[in-house]
C-alpha cells in the first residue's frame, strides 16, 4: 500500500509553469480577422537596432499587418496572414484545408540582415570583378596608396533572403498520411570578406572586399506516415540545391609587390546538392518496452568545374591541374536509437545507441598550388594533396529513472562516445560520461532539481605531425625548407580531441510563494581541463546564474523580471617559434632552437562576462486600453591578458577589455476605440555601444599590410514611433 | 369496447413513453448540450474555438467538444457539479494522461511521433501547457510569440538571445522551434535533424560542402567554434581571433605567436590582430575549392 502511495506521489508531480503573459480572449478570439495599417518612424540610420527586424534605415516605414481564419464553412477553411508588409522582413502565407484531411498553403518569407556598414572601400563596382579607380597609386603598403582617401566610398552590408514555400498534407486513412514541400530562396546583396596576395606567409598583401552574394537554393520533401496502435514509422526524402551564380570573386590589386595590373581570384561557395533519406519511428513492443530509432543516410555532391590556378596571365603555370573538376561526393550516416524498458513499477530504463559517419569519400590528387595569384607555381616537391577527413562517432549508454517519495526522481546515465578520425593527430578519442540527476517536489509549490556530470576523455597518442603529413609525401617533406613548414608543433594539443575531464553542476530551484507568484533560480558550474595539454587550449570555466520573478494576478496584468550572469574564463598557451619542428616522418631530428625553448611559451587568460538585465508588463487597464512594455540591459566584457615566460622578443601586452553596452526599451499602447476598431502607438528607444580594439582607432591604411575598411565601432541612439489603426472583423 | 380501447390508448402511452426515454440518450449522443449551457455571448473563450481548426472536428457544433473533452453525460446533466470526462481546466484539471491522450488521439505521428520518452514528456508537461486549441492564434504556433513562450521556462536561453552576437529569434525569424523540436527527437538536445551540422546546413546550405579543401572541424562539430543562442563575440564564435584560432594552430611563424596590446594602431597595428586578424588572409576558413586554396585562403 506504501507503495501505491508513492508510485501515485510520483505520479503527481507537476511541472511549475511560467507564464508571463496574459490570455486577452476579447480582443483576439472573438475576431476572424483583424488588419494593422499605419506608419512608422525610425530617427537615424542604424546597423545594430535594424540588425534583422527591418528598421535599419532613417525615415517612415508602412506598418501593414493581416491575421485572418475562416472555418465557417464545417468542411473547409481558408488561413491568411501578413506581418511587416511595409518593411524587408515581410512574411505571410495562405492556407487551405479541409478539416484534418487535407492541408494546401504558400508562403512567403523576406529576411534581412544588416551588418556594420561604417566602413568604406576604393572598389567600384557591386559584382566581380571588383576595380580600383583609373588614378589609383598602387604601393607596397598602405600608406602609399596616396589615392586612398579620395577613393573611399560607403557601401551597404546588407544581406536579403527572399524564400517562398509551397506545402501539401495529406491524410489518406487512420494509418497513413503524406506531406511535401517545396522551397525556394534566394539570398543576395553584400558581404565582407578578405582576399590576399602573396609568396609566402610572411609577405602577404591582403584586402578587404566587399562580396557580392547571388545564392539560389531549392529544397524539396516528401514524406509518407504509418501509424498503427504499436507502430509508427515515418519516411522522408529531402532534396536540397544549392546554387551560387559567382564561382569567383576577382579584385585588383591595390598593391605594387606582385606583377604589374595583377588581379587577384577567390573562389567562392561552390554548387552542390545533397539528396537524404531519413527513416523515423517507434515500436511499441508492451507496454514496459519500447523502441524509438532515426536513422538517415545522405549524399552530398559537389563537382563544379574548378577555377585555374591563376587568373593572374603573369602567373607561370608548367603544371596543368590534376582533373577538371572535384567530383566530390560525402556521405553522412546517422542512426540515433532508443529502448525504453519499464521493469519495475518505479524504474524507467532507456538504452541508447548515436552514430555518425561522414565519409569523405573523393578522388586524392597532388595540387601545385600558387599560394598568391602573385606568385609562381611552385617545384613539384611542394605538391599538395586533398586529405580525407572521414569522422565516426558512436555513444552508447544507458539512463535509469527512479521515482521516490515527495514526487522526488533520481536519474542516473552513463554514456560512453568513441570517435574515430582519419589524417589528424588523434585519430580516436574515447569518452566516459556519468550523469546523476535528482529532482524533488517536497511541497507542491517547489520544485528543486541538481544535476551533476563527470566526463573523462581519453586521446590515443598525439600524433602532432599527421595532419601534415597527409598532406605531403614524404619527398616532398624532405625536400621542403623548414622556413616553409606550417605544422603544428609538437606539444600542442588540438582541444577538441585533446584529453579532458569535464565536470559539470546545475541547479534549478522553482518556488511558487502564492498563486500569482513564480520564482526560479538558475545555476550552472562547468569546468574543462585539458589535463595532458601543455601548448593550446588547457582549461575552460564557464559560470552561469540566473533569476526571474513573474507576478500575475489575473488574465488582465502580468509583470516579470529576470537578470543573468554568464562569465565564461579559459587560459591557453602557446609557444613562439620560427622554422619547422622535425625534417622526416621516419626520423628523429634535433628540435630547432626556438621550438623546443620553453622560455619562449606564453600564456593568454581569457575572461568574457555578460550581464542581462530585462522586465516586462503587460496590463488591460480598463476594457478598452491595453499597454506592454519590455526593456531589456546587456552589459558584456572581455578580457585577454598575457603572461611570458622570459625570451626578450615574446612579451605581449594586455590588450584592453571590449565592452558592449545595451539598453533597449519597447511599449506600446492599444485603444479600443470600437468593438471593430481600435489604435496602437508604439515607441522603443535602443542604445547600443561597443569598443573592439580591433576597429577602435583602425582606418583603412592603418595597417601597412591589410587593406581594411576603416570601420568604426557601433555607437547607436534610435527611437522609433509607430501609429497605426487596427480594423476587426467577424 | 371502450374498456379495450381505454386499454390500448393507455399500452400506447406507456410504449411512446418507453420509446421516448429509450430514444433519448441516443438523442443526446448524437448532439451534446454543450452549447445549450456554454453560449457565445457569455463572455468565455468557449467558443472561439470555432473559428479554429478544432472547431470542425467530428462535423463541427458540440460534437467537437466532445471530442476532445470526451461524452462528458454527467457534466451534461449537472454541468456545475460535475467536471467534463476530459477538463484542461482552470476550474477542473483532468489527469495528465487523459489531458495529453485527447490531444494524440490525432496528433501522434509527424513532429510528435517521438513525444513519449522526450525531455518535457518526462517533466510531465502538458500538451495544453503550451498550446492554446481554444484562441485563434496559438501562442505556441505563431512565430512572433512562440519565443516568449519557449523562454519563459527556459529563461537563462533568453538571457544569451539578447548578446551582441546572436540569431534573429528576438524578431521572430528564426524560431526555437526551427532547430529543436519540443515534443522530442532522438537526437541530442530535441534537434529536430539528425545531427546538430545538419541543422546548421539546412540554412546555411553553402557550407555544406563537400570541398577540395576542407576545414576538419567544421565537417564535424559547428559548435566547436560557434554557440547557436548567442555570444559576446561577433559570428557566434566562442572566442575571438586570434586566440579562438591559436587554440588548434600553432605552426612555425605567426600562427604560433602572441597578439597583445603592441598590434594595436597606437604601436603600428599589427595584421594577426586587427581588421579580421586570421581571416585577413584565410578568409575561407569553412573550407576552399579552389585549387590554390589549401591553405584556405583563395
Amino acid at each position: 500500500q506504501t507503495e501505491e502511495a508513492s508510485a501515485s506521489a510520483a505520479a503527481h508531480y507537476v511541472p511549475l509553469l511560467i507564464n508571463t503573459r496574459a490570455v486577452d480572449t476579447r480582443w483576439q478570439g472573438d475576431y476572424a480577422g483583424n488588419l494593422q495599417l499605419g506608419l512608422g518612424y525610425t530617427a537615424d540610420d542604424n546597423f545594430m537596432f535594424g540588425q534583422y527586424n527591418g528598421l535599419y534605415e532613417q525615415g517612415t516605414t508602412v506598418i501593414g499587418n493581416l491575421r485572418w481564419q475562416d472555418f465557417s464553412d464545417g468542411n473547409s477553411y481558408w488561413r491568411a496572414s501578413v506581418d511587416n508588409l511595409g518593411l524587408d522582413t515581410r512574411e505571410g502565407e495562405i492556407a487551405w484545408g479541409r478539416s484534418d484531411k487535407l492541408r494546401l498553403s504558400f508562403g512567403f518569407d523576406s529576411q534581412v540582415q544588416v551588418s556594420n556598414n561604417s566602413g568604406r572601400t576604393p572598389f567600384r563596382g557591386n559584382d566581380s570583378p571588383l576595380g580600383l579607380p583609373e588614378n589609383w597609386v598602387a604601393g607596397s603598403t598602405t600608406g602609399d596608396f596616396s589615392q586612398l582617401d579620395a577613393s573611399l566610398h560607403r557601401f551597404d552590408q546588407e544581406l536579403e533572403r527572399d524564400k517562398l514555400t509551397a506545402a501539401l498534407a495529406i491524410k489518406l486513412n487512420d494509418q497513413w498520411h503524406f506531406d511535401s514541400s517545396l522551397s525556394y530562396e534566394e539570398r543576395q546583396g553584400t558581404s565582407v570578406t578578405a582576399g590576399a596576395m602573396y609568396v609566402d606567409a610572411s609577405s602577404g598583401d591582403a584586402t578587404l572586399l566587399p562580396m557580392p552574394v547571388d545564392y539560389r537554393t531549392t529544397e524539396f520533401d516528401v514524406g509518407v506516415t504509418y501509424s498503427s496502435g504499436k507502430l509508427n514509422l515515418q519516411g522522408r526524402l529531402d532534396y536540397s540545391d544549392f546554387d551560387n551564380k559567382d564561382s569567383i570573386l576577382i579584385w585588383e590589386n591595390p598593391y605594387r609587390s606582385r606583377y604589374p595590373d595583377s588581379t587577384g581570384g577567390l573562389g567562392l561557395a561552390p554548387d552542390n546538392d545533397q539528396l537524404q533519406g531519413r527513416i523515423t519511428g517507434q515500436y511499441i513492443i508492451s507496454p514496459t518496452a519500447r523502441l524509438q530509432f532515426d536513422g538517415s543516410y545522405a549524399v552530398a555532391n559537389q563537382d563544379q568545374k574548378y577555377l585555374d590556378y591563376s587568373l593572374n596571365p603573369a602567373a607561370s603555370i608548367s603544371e596543368p591541374l590534376p582533373r577538371d573538376a572535384f567530383d566530390g561526393e560525402a556521405q553522412t550516416g546517422t542512426l540515433n536509437g532508443k529502448l525504453w524498458l519499464r521493469p519495475l513499477k518505479k524504474l524507467d530504463l532507456e538504452l541508447f545507441y548515436k552514430a555518425r559517419e561522414r565519409d569523405y569519400d573523393n578522388p586524392r590528387d597532388g595540387y601545385r598550388y600558387l599560394r598568391g595569384d602573385g606568385s609562381r607555381q611552385p617545384d613539384p616537391a611542394l605538391t599538395v594533396y586533398n586529405t580525407s577527413h572521414h569522422v565516426v562517432s558512436q555513444t552508447m549508454g544507458v539512463e535509469g529513472t527512479y521515482r521516490m517519495p515527495l514526487r522526488s526522481r533520481l536519474q542516473v546515465e552513463y554514456a560512453y562516445e568513441l570517435v574515430e578520425r582519419e589524417n589528424t593527430a588523434v585519430e580516436e578519442t574515447e569518452e566516459d560520461r556519468i550523469t546523476v540527476g535528482y529532482r524533488i517536489q517536497p511541497i507542491s509549490n517547489f520544485t528543486a532539481r541538481l544535476e551533476l556530470l563527470y566526463g573523462n576523455r581519453r586521446a590515443d597518442t598525439y600524433n602532432w605531425d599527421q595532419r601534415y603529413y597527409a598532406l605531403l609525401d614524404v619527398e616532398l617533406i624532405n625536400a621542403t625548407p623548414d622556413s616553409q613548414r606550417f605544422i603544428n608543433h609538437p606539444e600542442l594539443s588540438q582541444y577538441y580531441m585533446a584529453n579532458r575531464d569535464q565536470e559539470q553542476g546545475k541547479l534549478d530551484l522553482t518556488w511558487l510563494p502564492a498563486d500569482n507568484w513564480s520564482l526560479n533560480f538558475n545555476l550552472l558550474a562547468r569546468n574543462d581541463d585539458y589535463d595532458k595539454t601543455y601548448t593550446g587550449l588547457r582549461y575552460s570555466y564557464w559560470e552561469r546564474y540566473h533569476a526571474s520573478a513573474s507576478y500575475s494576478p489575473s488574465a488582465s496584468f502580468s509583470a516579470s523580471i529576470y537578470g543573468g550572469y554568464d562569465r565564461f574564463e579559459s587560459e591557453q598557451m602557446g609557444r613562439s617559434f620560427r622554422g619547422g619542428a622535425e625534417k622526416n616522418a621516419f626520423e628523429i631530428y634535433p628540435p630547432l632552437p626556438q621550438a623546443s625553448d620553453p622560455d619562449r611559451d606564453w600564456r593568454m587568460d581569457t575572461t568574457d562576462t555578460s550581464l542581462t538585465v530585462g522586465a516586462n508588463l503587460l496590463w488591460s487597464i480598463t476594457k478598452t486600453i491595453e499597454v506592454e512594455a519590455d526593456y531589456s540591459f546587456v552589459d558584456t566584457q572581455s578580457k585577454q591578458d598575457f603572461r611570458s615566460y622570459g625570451a626578450a622578443d615574446v612579451s605581449p601586452q594586455n590588450l584592453p577589455s571590449v565592452n558592449t553596452t545595451l539598453h533597449h526599451f519597447q511599449t506600446s499602447g492599444t485603444w479600443h476605440m470600437r468593438e471593430d476598431l481600435s489604435l496602437r502607438l508604439d515607441y522603443q528607444y535602443y542604445r547600443y555601444r561597443a569598443d573592439d580594439w580591433a576597429l577602435q582607432g583602425v582606418r583603412a591604411d592603418t595597417i601597412d599590410k591589410v587593406l581594411t575598411l576603416g570601420a568604426s565601432n557601433p555607437n547607436e541612439q534610435i527611437h522609433y514611433v509607430g501609429v497605426s489603426a487596427v480594423y476587426r472583423w467577424e | 369496447e371502450p374498456g379495450k380501447q381505454k386499454m390500448i390508448r393507455r399500452l400506447a402511452r406507456i410504449l411512446l413513453c418507453a420509446g421516448c426515454c429509450l430514444a433519448a440518450p441516443l438523442l443526446v449522443a448524437e448532439e451534446p448540450g454543450c452549447l445549450d449551457c456554454h453560449e457565445a455571448d457569455d463572455g468565455s473563450s468557449v467558443h472561439t474555438v470555432f473559428n479554429t481548426a478544432h472547431g470542425n472536428l467530428a462535423g463541427g457544433g458540440a460534437a467537437a467538444c466532445t471530442s476532445c473533452h470526451g461524452p462528458s453525460e454527467a457534466h451534461d446533466r449537472r454541468g456545475r457539479r460535475n467536471q467534463p470526462d476530459v477538463s484542461f481546466g482552470p476550474k477542473w484539471v483532468s489527469p495528465l494522461e487523459q489531458r495529453n491522450g485527447a490531444c494524440q488521439s490525432c496528433h501522434e505521428n509527424g513532429a510528435q511521433m517521438l513525444w513519449a520518452g522526450s525531455e518535457h514528456e518526462q517533466e510531465n508537461l502538458a500538451c495544453a501547457d503550451c498550446h492554446q486549441s481554444h484562441q485563434l492564434r496559438d501562442p505556441a504556433l505563431d512565430q512572433s510569440t512562440a519565443q516568449a513562450q519557449c523562454t519563459d521556462c527556459h529563461a537563462q536561453v533568453k538571457a544569451q538571445l539578447h548578446l551582441p552576437s546572436r540569431h534573429p529569434i528576438a524578431e521572430g525569424k528564426t524560431a526555437c522551434t526551427d532547430c529543436h523540436n519540443p515534443h522530442g527527437s532522438a537526437s541530442d538536445a530535441s534537434l529536430h535533424q539528425v545531427t546538430l551540422n545538419e541543422n546548421c546546413y539546412s540554412c546555411h546550405q553553402e557550407k555544406r560542402g563537400p570541398l577540395l579543401w576542407e576545414h576538419e572541424p567544421v565537417t564535424e562539430d559547428c559548435a566547436l567554434c560557434h554557440k547557436p543562442h548567442g555570444s559576446v563575440h561577433g559570428g557566434l564564435l566562442t572566442a575571438r581571433g586570434p586566440a579562438l584560432c591559436q587554440q588548434c594552430h600553432s605552426a612555425a611563424f605567426h600562427p604560433s605567436v602572441p597578439y597583445g596590446a603592441e598590434g594595436l594602431p597606437s604601436a603600428g597595428g599589427n595584421q594577426n590582430l586587427l581588421g579580421k586578424n586570421c581571416l585577413n588572409c584565410h578568409s575561407q576558413v569553412h573550407g576552399s575549392n579552389h585549387p590554390s586554396g589549401a591553405r584556405l585562403t583563395r
